[in-house]
C-alpha cells in the first residue's frame, strides 16, 4: 500500500488527516479510537432501536479481549460447545494488531510476555498448546521456540546524544548512582524468590496468588515514590528509570502507583527458560495479538458473533442480554454470562452494586494510552552508539520509546519495509483531564504528542523520507492503574468471587493490566462453567 | 572593452568559486553521509575562508594587484580543479586524514576565491571607473555566476560529467581567465611570459586529467583492493568488487575476500562433494547463498540431480555471475543451466513462505559478522531448513574457520545439534583463506565420509577426505553453547576470534 492508496482507503474510515510537518512534507495520519463511540452512547443513555430477534445460549461471553478469548479457548478445549462469544467494539481488545500488507504486522497495544512464572500455569498451558512452549511445561525452565524469544539486541537508550545499551541512562562506575542502582536491583532480585509468612511468593503473577502477609501488603498504602525516598533511592537516573517502568506498565508514574505495585513489577517476574537467559521475554511482530488471534482461530464460526452488549439483566432462571449487532438489536437469554469487558463500560450495562462493587468508591482509575504505528519504507539512518534494538527509549522523555515490528524476523538483510510502534501515555494529566485533552486534540496534536521520541532521535525530515503513513490508536480508558490502596479494593475482590449467573473476567479485576492477569480471570471463569 | 572583459571574468570566477564549494559538499556527503552536516559545515568553512581572503587582500600593493590576481587564478584553477580527484584518492588510499584534507582544501580555495573580487575591484578602480558603476557591475556578475552554476551543477554537470571531471572543468576555466588576463594586460603584469607558460602547463595538466578521469576513479579503487578492479558495483545490500591479477580473479563483498579463482575449487569441492556423493539418490537440491554459482557448478557434475534451486538475496550478484564472460567462464555458466532456478529473495523469507522438499541443502551464507547474518546460523533457521529436508537427506553449512575462529565453528556445530541434527564437522586447507571448516548434518545417524568419488575432481580424493574429517590436536573440538537468538553469542565470538587473529 502506498500513500495514495492509504489516503483513498483511509478516507472512508473516521478521522483521516494529513499532518504538516513542514510545508510540502506530509503523510496521512489515521486516528482510531476503538470502542469510544459505543462507550459514550452507553454513558449518555442513547435511545437504541427495539429488539427484533431472540436467541438462547448456555454461556455467553461478552468481550473478545484476552480474558474473553481465554474463557472461550478453555470451553472449546473441554468440548463444551453451547457458548457464544460476542466480540464487542474491539476484536482482540488491547492486543489488537494491524497489517501493513505483504505480511508486515504490528501491535496496536500489548507486545510482550515475560517468561511465565511457575504459578502462571494457565499461560504455560496456552503456550504449550500453541507450540511456543516446546517442552517442560511444568518445570522451572521450559524450552521455548526460539523464534518467539526476544532476539538480541534487545534494548538501548538515547542519552547525551548517543545510544547506549540498556534502558537506564549510563552513569559513572563507582558513583553514588551506580551504587544505588546496584542496591535496588540486588534487593528486587532477592524479593523474586522471597516468601511471606503463608509460604507464598511475596509478589507473584497471577497477582491473587501472592502472599497475604500483611507486613508486605501494607506497602500498598503508600505511593511508590515515598517508599523509594524512605529507602534512600534518590538517584535521579534510577528514579527516572523507575518512573518510566511504572508509566510503561501501569500508565502512571511513581507518585501515583502503590509501592506494592511498584515492587510487584520487578519482583513478580521470576520465569525462566532453558534456552534463554533469565529476564528474557516472548514477543512477536504483531505483539500479543499472536496469542489472542490463535485462540480466536480455534473457535468455530458459529460460536462467535460480532456485536456489543448494551444491557444485562439477571432474571430468575437466566440472564437477558440486549445486543446490538450492526443495525439490528436482539436479546440473548443465557444461563450464565461471562462479563469480559472493562468495568468502566460494564457499569453502564448492569448495576454492579448488586454484585458487591461500589462504582463511585471502587472503580480503579483508567489511564489513557496512545499507540502510534509509523509504517516505513526502509530504515532511517541511525546515529552514534548501539545499533537499532527491539525497544528503543529516550532518557528523560514523556514518551515510552518505540519498538520495531520486524525485529523478530529471521532475515539476512534489513527488510524493505518496517513499522516503528511508539508508545505514550499522558501522566502529566489526571486521567480525566487527559481524556478531555484527547477528545479536543486535532490529529496533528495527537501526532506531535506521539512523535516525541522519534522526532528527537531521527528528526522528522529524515523520518519523512521513509514514512508512508501513521496510524494512531487512542484508548481513553486503556488500563486500570494500581493506585495507592488498589490491593485492598473490596469491590474487586467481590467481583472475583462471584460464582452465580454473572461471572466477571477482565484484567480490571486484578487492578493492574497484564496479559497474564486478564487470561487468569478468563481461565477461572471457564473453570467455574465447566464445574 | 577591455574593462568589460575583466567584468566578464568576474562571472567566470564567481561560477568556479561556487562550483568548488558544491563539489566539496556533494563529495563529502557521498563519502561520509549526513549531507546536512557536510553541506553546512563546508559552506561555513568556505565563506569564512573567503572572509579571511578578502581581509588579506589589503596587504597586496595596488601596483601588484593585477599580477597577484593572475597568480591567484592559477592557484585556484589548480587546487579547485584537482580537488575532487584528490579527495577521492585520499579517501581510497588513506582514509584517516580525509576530513582534515577536506577542510584544509576547502579553506585554501576559499581564501584564494575571497581575494579575487577585491582585487578585480581595485584593478577597475585604478582604471577610474565610477565607484557606483563598479560596485554594481562587479557584484551583479558575481551573483549571476553563482546562479548559473547552482543550476548547472545538479542538473547537468554532476550527472553528465561526474564530480572529478566537473572539478577539472572549472579549474580549466580559472586558468583560462588567468591566461586571458595576462594576454590582455601584458604591460601591467610582471614576468608575463613566464606566467603564460605556467598557465599553459597547468591547463595541459588539467586537460590530461580530464581525459583520464576514469583511470583516477579506477586507481582509487585499486588502492582499496591491491589488484586491478575489473568490476565493481554497490547494490542495496552490499558492495561487490571483482579484481584480477594475472589469471587470479577475486571477488570481494564489502571488502572481504569471497574467493580467489586460484584455489576456490578446494573450497567448493569440499563444500559440495562429501554431501552429494553420500546421497547418490539425491534429485532435488537447494543452495542458500552462493550467488557466485561455483557451488552450483560442482553440483551440476552429478547427472542424477534433476533440479537445483538457488536462493540468493542480491539480484546484482546472480546477474553478474550469469552474464560477465570472465565469471561465467569460472562457474561454467552454471546459473544459466536449465537444471537451475535462481531466486532472488531473503533466504529466511523464502524458507518461511515455501514448502518444497529437498534431498540436499548446501548452505553457503556469508560469515556471521553482524546480527542480521547471525540469525542465519540460529536454531529456528536450522529448524526451518530441517522442514525442507527429506527424512534421509542431509545438508552442509560453511562454518568459518575451526583454526582461526574455533569458538564460532563449534558454536555453529552446537546450534545444528540443538536444532535436532546429527553433525559431522570437517575442514580443509584453502590457501587464500587458511584452514576452513564445514559441517555436514542430517536427521539420521548413518553418514560415513565417501571413500571414493564417482566424478573426476581436482582436489578431493579418499586420503584427503579421511584427513578432512579428522581434527588434529590444535583444532580439537570445543564445547560450546548453541547460538541463541537472545544473545547471538556467535556474532560476538566471530568478532572476537577474528580480532585476535588480525592483531
Ligand atoms: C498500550 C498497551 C500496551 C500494553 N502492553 C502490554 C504488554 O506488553 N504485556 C502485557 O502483558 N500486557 C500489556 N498490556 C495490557 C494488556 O493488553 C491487557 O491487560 C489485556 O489485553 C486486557 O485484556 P482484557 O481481556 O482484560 O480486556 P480488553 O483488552 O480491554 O478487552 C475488552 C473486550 O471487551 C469488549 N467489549 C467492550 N465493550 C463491550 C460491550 N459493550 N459488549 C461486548 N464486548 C465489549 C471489547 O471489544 C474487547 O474485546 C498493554 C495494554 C495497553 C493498553
Amino acid at each position: 500500500m502506498d500513500r495514495r492508496q492509504f489516503l483513498l482507503l483511509g478516507a472512508t474510515a473516521a478521522g483521516v488527516s494529513a499532518c504538516h510537518a513542514f510545508p510540502g512534507l506530509e503523510i496521512p495520519v489515521r486516528v482510531d479510537m476503538p470502542g469510544m463511540a459505543l462507550g459514550h452512547q452507553l454513558r449518555d443513555a442513547h435511545a437504541w432501536p427495539a429488539a427484533t430477534e431472540h436467541r438462547d445460549v448456555d454461556t455467553l461471553i461478552l468481550g473478545s479481549g484476552v480474558a474473553g478469548l481465554t474463557a472461550a479457548w478453555q470451553l472449546q478445549k473441554h468440548d463444551y460447545r453451547n457458548y457464544l462469544l460476542l466480540s464487542g467494539p474491539e476484536p482482540l481488545g488491547n492486543t489488537a494488531y494491524g497489517d501493513a500488507g505483504r505480511g508486515l504486522r504490528y501491535p496496536k497495544g500489548a507486545h510482550y510476555l515475560p517468561f511465565p512464572t511457575r504459578s502462571s500455569t494457565h499461560v504455560r498451558e496456552l503456550l504449550a498448546d500453541m507450540g511456543v512452549l516446546v517442552s517442560g511445561e511444568h518445570e522451572s525452565h521450559p524450552y521455548y521456540d526460539e523464534a518467539a524469544i526476544l532476539h538480541a539486541p534487545d534494548e538501548r537508550i538515547w542519552a547525551d546524544g548517543k545510544w547506549s545499551p540498556g534502558v537506564i541512562a549510563p552513569v559513572a562506575a563507582h558513583s553514588e548512582s551506580a551504587r544505588q542502582q546496584a542496591r535496588f536491583f540486588r534487593w528486587v532480585e532477592q524479593l523474586k524468590t522471597q516468601k511471606g509468612s503463608d509460604g507464598l511468593r511475596l509478589f507473584d503473577i497471577p497477582l491473587v496468588l501472592s502472599s497475604q502477609d500483611d507486613d508486605w501488603r501494607r506497602l500498598d498504602m503508600m505511593p511508590f515514590s515515598r517508599w523509594l525516598d524512605q529507602q534512600g533511592y534518590t538517584d535521579s537516573a534510577l528514579r527516572a528509570y523507575l518512573d518510566y517502568a511504572c508509566r510503561d506498565d501501569y500508565g502512571a508514574g511513581c507518585t501515583h502507583v502503590s509501592a506494592w505495585a511498584g515492587l510487584h513489577y520487578f519482583a513478580c517476574r521470576d520465569g525462566h527458560a532453558s534456552n534463554g537467559a533469565d529476564g528474557g521475554l516472548l514477543t512477536w511482530p504483531e505483539g500479543l495479538g499472536r496469542l489472542t488471534q490463535w485462540m480466536y482461530n480455534r473457535l468455530p464460526a458459529a460460536n462467535v458473533m460480532a456485536g456489543s452488549a448494551i444491557r444485562i439483566q439477571e432474571g430468575q432462571h437466566n440472564v437477558t442480554v440486549d445486543v446490538l449487532a450492526g443495525k439490528t438489536r436482539m436479546t440473548i437469554a443465557a444461563r450464565r454470562v461471562i462479563c469480559a469487558m472493562p468495568l468502566h463500560v460494564l457499569k453502564h450495562l448492569v448495576s454492579l452494586s448488586d454484585y458487591g462493587f461500589d462504582v463511585p468508591q471502587q472503580m480503579p482509575p483508567h489511564a489513557p494510552w496512545l499507540v502510534t504505528n509509523l509504517v516505513l519504507q526502509g530504515f532511517p539512518p541511525e546515529k552514534d552508539g548501539e545499533p537499532l534494538a527491539w525497544d528503543n527509549v529516550r532518557a528523560g522523555s514523556d514518551g515510552l520509546g518505540y519498538v520495531v515490528a520486524t525485529h523478530q524476523w529471521i532475515r539476512e538483510a534489513m527488510p524493505e519495509r518496517t513499522v516503528f510502534t511508539a508508545y505514550r501515555n499522558l501522566p502529566q494529566f489526571s486521567p480525566d483531564a487527559a481524556r478531555k485533552w484527547l477528545l479536543a486534540a486535532k490529529p496533528a496534536d495527537l501526532f506531535d504528542a506521539a512523535m516525541v521520541d522519534l522526532d528527537e532521535v531521527y528528526g522528522r525530515p529524515r523520518l519523512w523520507r521513509h514514512a508512508q503513513y501513521a496510524e494512531i490508536t487512542v484508548r481513553g480508558h486503556a488500563m486500570a492503574t494500581p493506585a495507592v490502596g488498589f490491593l485492598h479494593n473490596a469491590g474487586l475482590a467481590a467481583l472475583r468471587k462471584q460464582d452465580g449467573r454473572l461471572l466477571f473476567a477482565h484484567s480490571d479485576l486484578s487492578g493492574l493490566s497484564l496479559f497474564e492477569e486478564a487470561s487468569w480471570w478468563g481461565y477461572q471463569a471457564a473453570q467455574k462453567i465447566l464445574g | 572593452m577591455v574593462d568589460r572583459l575583466l567584468v566578464f571574468s568576474v562571472f567566470v570566477v564567481a561560477s568556479c568559486g561556487l562550483a568548488y564549494e558544491l563539489i566539496a559538499g556533494a563529495l563529502s556527503s557521498y563519502l561520509l553521509g549526513d549531507s546536512l552536516l557536510q553541506f553546512s559545515s563546508i559552506i561555513g568553512c568556505y565563506l569564512f575562508a573567503m572572509g579571511v581572503g578578502s581581509h588579506f587582500s589589503k596587504y597586496i600593493r595596488d601596483e601588484d594587484a593585477l599580477t597577484r590576481f593572475v597568480d591567484i587564478e592559477l592557484l585556484v584553477g589548480l587546487l579547485g580543479g584537482i580537488s575532487a580527484a584528490l579527495l577521492f584518492v585520499v579517501f581510497a588510499w588513506l582514509s584517516a586524514p580525509f576530513r582534515s584534507v577536506l577542510y584544509a582544501l576547502v579553506f585554501l580555495i576559499g581564501v584564494c576565491v575571497g581575494m579575487e573580487i577585491p582585487l578585480v575591484m581595485r584593478v577597475l578602480d585604478r582604471q577610474q571607473m565610477a565607484l557606483r558603476d563598479l560596485v554594481s557591475k562587479v557584484l551583479t556578475f558575481d551573483y549571476l555566476g553563482a546562479l548559473a552554476v547552482s543550476l548547472l551543477f545538479p542538473l547537468v554537470l554532476a550527472p553528465q560529467l561526474g564530480m572529478i571531471r566537473t572539478g577539472l572543468l572549472f579549474g580549466m576555466c580559472n586558468v583560462a581567465v588567468a591566461l586571458w588576463t595576462t594576454h590582455l594586460y601584458r604591460q601591467h603584469i610582471a614576468a608575463s611570459t613566464a606566467r603564460l607558460v605556467k598557465g599553459g602547463v597547468i591547463l595541459g595538466g588539467l586537460l590530461a586529467a580530464f581525459l583520464y578521469a576514469d583511470r583516477i576513479t579506477h586507481w582509487s579503487e585499486h588502492g582499496l583492493f591491491g589488484d586491478e578492479v575489473v568490476y565493481s558495483t554497490t547494490t542495496p545490500y552490499q558492495r561487490l568488487v571483482v579484481t584480477q591479477w594475472k589469471d587470479d580473479l577475486r571477488l570481494y563483498i564489502n571488502g572481504n575476500l569471497q574467493f580467489s579463482s586460484k584455489d576456490e575449487h578446494r573450497y567448493h569441492e569440499a563444500l559440495v562433494h562429501p554431501l552429494l556423493t553420500s546421497l547418490p539418490w539425491a534429485r532435488q537440491v537447494l543452495v542458500l547463498g552462493g550467488g557466485d554459482g561455483l557451488a552450483v557448478r560442482e553440483l551440476l557434475k552429478y547427472p542424477q540431480i534433476e533440479h537445483i534451486a538457488l536462493v540468493d538475496l542480491d539480484p546484482a550478484m546472480t546477474q553478474l555471475f550469469s552474464t560477465s564472460p570472465r565469471l561465467t567462464a569460472l562457474n561454467k555458466g552454471s546459473l544459466r543451466n536449465p537444471r537451475v532456478t535462481v531466486v532472488n529473495e531473503d533466504a529466511g523469507q523464502w524458507l518461511e513462505q515455501h514448502s518444497r522438499m529437498f534431498d540436499a541443502i548446501v548452505v553457503d551464507f556469508p560469515d556471521p559478522s553482524n546480527f542480521g547474518l547471525g540469525k542465519l546460523y540460529s536454531v529456528p533457521m536450522f529448524r526451518l531448513m530441517s522442514h525442507h529436508l527429506a527424512e534421509h537427506g542431509r545438508l552442509v553449512v560453511q562454518s568459518t574457520s575451526p583454526y582461526f575462529a574455533p569458538r564460532s565453528f563449534w558454536c555453529i556445530d552446537a546450534t545444528l545439534k540443538e536444532a535436532g541434527f546429527n553433525t559431522w564437522p570437517y575442514h580443509t586447507y584453502v590457501p587464500s583463506f587458511g584452514e576452513w571448516g564445514f559441517i555436514l548434518a542430517g536427521k539420521t545417524k548413518d553418514f560415513t565420509p565417501p571413500a571414493k568419488y564417482p566424478i573426476p575432481l581436482k582436489y578431493l580424493d579418499d586420503d584427503e577426505t579421511r584427513r578432512m574429517f579428522r581434527f588434529p590436536a590444535d583444532m580439537s573440538p570445543l564445547k560450546m553453547e548453541p547460538n541463541r537468538l537472545d544473545n547471538q553469542s556467535l556474532v560476538h565470538y566471530f568478532e572476537q576470534d577474528w580480532h585476535e587473529v588480525s592483531r
